[in-house]
């Protein structure tokens, strides 16, 4: 009986022991991915920033609040094409940036299509990669960190300019309780292409630079705290500024009228909400990661232990029967 | 002898356990019928 039950033992500790590596080395790097239908939404604000009042004669004014509405759409039709083509799992993101001024109104709104590779968040290139309209071919990354982040500089894609620069590691931080890492970005003044939708009566964004000689320019500041297990951030900052340069703006100071400057936060509610969502991916990476191989490696340890201990106390007693 | 039946009786079932479920992978879900938000909703997921 006890021969037996230490043969069952030592089955179940070569099964945990096998089953250890091959979660971490085989089964993580195939399950752990974004899945292609993910919807998320995110509001920031930015409280007492500086809006040109297009209706208002042309003058930028301070408003109590700007919000910013980030929805990300997971087009899993869009994915199964490309992946057809590219042969690795592939997440398409339709995304809807959408700026609401203090009164409700519409102030811009830039839409994008982001490919990337499910795994390691690589950039995919397809037919249909774009950012509000136009053509673009991301290098680095955007939204989104490698699971497993490093601490290190990472190329990031700017939307308003549709380029990419480094964002620079800055150091590890304690955010809600989490270890995460910072990483900031500054995109210095940079000429950018005017919104395609914008809130100017009789004035078409597509020709007003060469109707009117106004040309539209852009720096930002940005901070994301990121969960170096998922790749996400639970928390962003932008320090954003924006200008009108010449034509309509040829009669303000230096000829530059502010279209938009502020210090643009994750409204509190969503950062909870973000921070909660990430916790619990972190934990569901890291059960697949790191707790179940340690887990089922100490338990085949274990369970070894065990038969062998039996075997040799069933022996024991084999041998003080026999003498 | 038996040990190395017993011991490659659990190898194999790792290795089955292990395939199948990546084999299955992870649902792939369907696009979202929601759309993209032009207004701020009250709370997260209202």
């Amino acid at each position: 009986m006890r021969r037996r039950a230490s043969l069952v033992l030592l089955a179940l500790a070569v099964f945990c022991a096998a089953l250890a590596p091959l979660l971490r080395w085989y089964a993580y790097p195939r399950l752990a991915k974004i899945p292609p239908g993910q919807y998320q939404e995110m509001v920031l604000e930015a409280k007492d920033a500086t809006l040109l009042d297009y209706a208002g004669g042309m003058q930028p004014k301070k408003v109590d609040k700007v919000t910013i509405v980030q929805t990300l759409k997971g087009n899993v039709e869009a994915s199964r094409e490309v992946e057809a083509d590219a042969g690795k799992d592939v997440v398409v993101w339709d995304t809807l940036t959408y700026i609401i001024g203090p009164d409700g109104k519409m102030v811009s709104r830039i839409p994008e299509r982001y490919l990337f590779d499910a795994h390691t968040q690589d950039p995919v290139h397809a037919t249909g990669e774009m950012v509000d309209g136009d053509p673009v071919k991301r290098e680095g990354i955007e939204f989104k960190w490698p699971f497993f982040t490093e601490p290190r500089d990472y190329l990031y894609f700017d939307a308003q300019t549709r380029t990419s620069s480094p964002i620079h590691y800055v150091g590890p931080r304690t955010y809600r309780g989490m270890e995460v890492y910072c990483f900031e970005q500054t995109v210095p003044w940079t000429k950018v292409p005017m919104p395609k939708k914008m809130p100017i009566e009789g004035i078409d964004p597509a020709t007003i630079e060469q109707t009117t000689g106004t040309t539209l320019w852009y720096t930002v500041k940005a901070r994301f705290w990121v969960d170096p297990v998922t790749g996400a951030p639970v928390n962003a900052e932008q320090d954003i500024q924006q200008e009108m340069r010449g034509g309509i703006a040829a009669g303000a100071p230096d000829g530059r009228l502010t279209a938009f400057a502020g210090h643009v936060t994750i409204r509190p509610d969503y950062a909870k909400y973000t921070f909660d969502l990430v916790a619990s991916n972190r934990t569901k990476v890291l059960a697949l990661h790191t707790y179940a191989p340690a887990g089922l490696a100490a338990a085949g340890l274990a369970l070894l232990a065990a038969a062998l201990w039996l075997e040799a106390r069933g022996r024991r007693r084999e041998d003080g029967v026999s003498a | 002898m038996r040990a190395l039946v017993a011991a490659a009786i659990g190898l194999a079932a790792a290795l089955a356990l292990v395939l199948a479920v990546t084999a299955f992978g992870a649902p792939e879900g369907k696009t979202s019928p929601k759309p993209l938000l032009t207004t701020a909703p009250a709370a997260p997921g209202k």
